[in-house]
């Protein structure tokens, strides 16, 4: 049995003038240890899938339908208490800046301590003498020191790696890490990205990695998901994915990489952007932009067809397989 | 930073407030002069010459004597004596000791009404908001004065002068407490409004905090700045407000003074040309009232978080 195991997921957002549809039919699962990338463009829905596992997408959005089953038990169905008990605990979340997402007031050792003592029942010294062991583990320096000191006396290096201390506490099982070296320097980004691979491997943890670089998503995942306008398009092992997209935005996305293309030639890029969810296209969102859209694309979402070990929602890459197929038997 | 271990006096010394209140003249000058008033009023039973409330130590033929340096004066009433021969001196000693406690008093009852409400109001949001609010609405929409003087003149009708006397100043504490925390509910609420939507907030709840310690722990702590500049110059409000519920005879009966009742007192007389019975007392509540707002707005220059964040 899968470790994480997300079930046919719809998440809406209840607006003025009906809902919008964020997240539509998403499927997915998560084993011990692995680690599992996410990426799309920017409102693709990334950020809103990793909130509707822990069960806490802010009002006005809602889970309309679906099961997100945790060692077998749903967390769309838990109670509160029940859910507080699994946040942070057995699951943990890192955000993108780590500028925001530390308590400005209060010392790093304080919300340490504090996150441990909300679940476990022990002593305040046993419980900094786990949050230094974090610290240690995550290499700052001087870690002791640390404890004592507020967010705003950090780098934002620092912080982050303080904020992967943080998810590392509890010794959850998952960690779902949003965006995570977005806003820092591309030097540092490679270090915490080391960092947070290293310790995964480690401690054994379960990675959901979110993030718009395919290059981290390459280096880091053993399995990544293509999302666009809440759904997901393309799912599978990472490397087969990055050297043979089945999907025509799969594959815009990877000839957009600027390693893909030729000096002095423009960067290619998928024209159009992508649609808003009040107006997401009738069939599949990415008709209006795809090169191999015919009538059939406008008119109804396609279904996953398997393509070597990737899932891919594409009526032109089924067409393909079937057409290789019909091949296979005429020569036969 | 020298050391791995900074004290919390060592950061005291070292942050932006303390640096700001070094260079700041009227600040420093207005924080001597409250210390000093609050250090007198708190030792007050030390340094009066006198016990006022003492009737045995009260001499009536020492009534309306006029202050050292005036002809008919006497040296054992530096400030002269009030119409019932009460040594003045201690007297306001005694009456600036009644004024801060309740000051005190009725800010810390507003501020824990205020935070409580406002916080429980900015941070669930919806009908608890709505209801809170429009009850802080009504509660604003009355002046404080007006509420003071009905709920203090029932409760003198209902227990008689002299029990009156005993509970006046929890009475006063109360009244001007509960009138006025609508002021510091709204403004926590307003911070709160705006703390919840950062990320941090997120991350304690991703943390599997509960949502009273997010309120409490977490979200009250990043609203403290405002409520501190409010708080202060609340402060000055309750005492004017209980010297001016003095002043109409609704405040501290005359047997433990207050600077309202004192003056009130001595309003009584001054026609007469004993103005020293109104007039001292009513300088002492300048410039207490004075150097309180001084600091208020000084706080506010200084936690003013779009002049100064961290």
């Amino acid at each position: 049995m899968a470790l994480l195991e997300v079930k046919n997921l719809d998440v809406r957002f209840a607006v003025r003038g009906g809902d919008l549809t964020a997240l539509r039919g998403i499927s997915f699962s998560l084993d011990k240890g692995e680690r599992l990338g996410l990426v799309g463009e920017s409102g693709a829905g990334k950020s809103v899938a990793a909130f509707s596992i822990l069960n806490l997408i802010a009002q006005p959005g809602y889970i309309a339908g679906g099961q997100i089953l945790f060692e077998g038990k749903d967390l769309a169905a838990m109670s509160e208490r029940e859910l507080r008990k699994i946040r942070g605990n057995r699951i943990a979340m890192i955000f993108q800046d780590p500028m925001m997402t530390l308590n400005p007031v209060l010392t790093i050792g304080t919300q340490m301590v504090e996150a441990i003592l909300a679940h476990r029942n022990i002593s305040k010294k046993e419980a900094r003498a786990i949050a230094l062991d974090r610290l240690q583990k995550v290499q700052i320096p001087s870690p002791e020191k640390r404890l004592d000191q507020y967010p705003h006396e950090l780098s934002g290096g620092m912080r982050q790696r303080v904020i992967i201390a943080i998810a590392l506490l509890l010794d959850p099982e998952i960690i779902i890490a949003d965006e995570p070296t977005t806003a820092l320097d591309v030097t540092i980004q490679a270090e915490i990205m080391d960092l947070l691979l290293n310790l995964c491997e480690q401690e054994n943890v379960a990675l959901m990695l979110i993030t718009h670089d395919l290059g981290v998503v390459s280096q880091v995942t053993q399995r990544m998901l293509v999302m666009y306008s809440g759904r997901i398009i393309e799912q599978g092992p990472t490397r087969e994915i990055i050297n043979d997209a089945q999907h025509p935005y799969t594959q815009g996305l990877i000839n957009a990489l600027p390693q893909m293309g030729e000096p002095g030639e423009r960067l290619f890029q998928i024209p159009g952007s992508m649609p808003s969810l009040k107006n997401v296209p009738k069939g599949c969102p990415f008709h209006p932009r795809c090169k191999f859209a015919t009538e059939q694309c406008k008119q109804a979402m396609p279904e996953y067809v398997r393509s070597g070990n990737v899932n891919v929602a594409c009526y032109e890459v089924a067409n393909l397989i079937e057409q290789e197929k019909r091949m296979q038997e005429a020569e036969s | 930073m020298t050391t791995a271990t900074v004290s919390r006096w060592d950061r005291f010394r070292e942050s932006f407030f303390w640096y700001s209140f070094k260079r700041d003249k009227v600040a420093i000058a207005s924080f001597a002069v409250l210390l000093l008033m609050v250090l007198a009023a708190v030792f007050a039973p030390l340094l009066a010459p006198a016990d006022p409330y003492d009737l045995a130590q009260i001499n009536i033929m020492n009534s309306e004597l006029p202050p050292v340096g005036m002809s008919g004066a006497d040296p054992a009433f530096p400030l002269g004596t009030d119409a019932q021969g009460r040594d003045l001196l201690s007297t306001i000693l005694y009456g600036t000791r009644v004024s801060l406690m309740i000051g005190f008093g009725a800010v810390i009852l507003q501020a824990f009404l205020g935070i409580l409400f406002g916080l429980l109001a900015g941070y669930l949001g919806g009908k608890v908001d709505a209801v809170l609010m429009r009850i802080a609405d009504v509660q604003l929409s009355f002046s404080t004065l007006m509420v003071a003087i009905i709920v203090g003149a029932v409760f003198k009708a209902s227990f008689g002068n002299l029990m009156f006397g005993e509970i006046a100043i929890y009475m006063l504490i109360f009244i001007i407490g509960v009138a006025e925390w609508p002021q510091i509910a709204r403004t926590v609420r307003a911070s709160v409004l705006a703390e919840k939507k950062k990320e941090y907030v997120d991350a304690a709840k991703v943390m599997g905090f509960g949502t009273r310690r997010i309120m409490f722990r977490h979200i009250l702590p990043n609203t403290l700045s405002p409520i501190f500049v409010i708080a202060t110059v609340q402060i000055a409000n309750a005492i004017i407000s209980e010297a001016a519920l003095s002043f109409l005879g609704l405040g501290m009966p005359e047997t433990q003074p207050s600077l309202g009742s004192l003056i009130k007192s001595g309003f009584d007389y001054i026609q007469s040309g004993s103005w020293w019975i109104t007039l001292i007392p009513g300088l002492v509540l300048v410039v207490l009232v004075l150097v309180i707002n001084l600091l208020g707005d000084w706080l506010r220059d200084v936690m003013n978080p779009r002049l100064y964040k961290g």
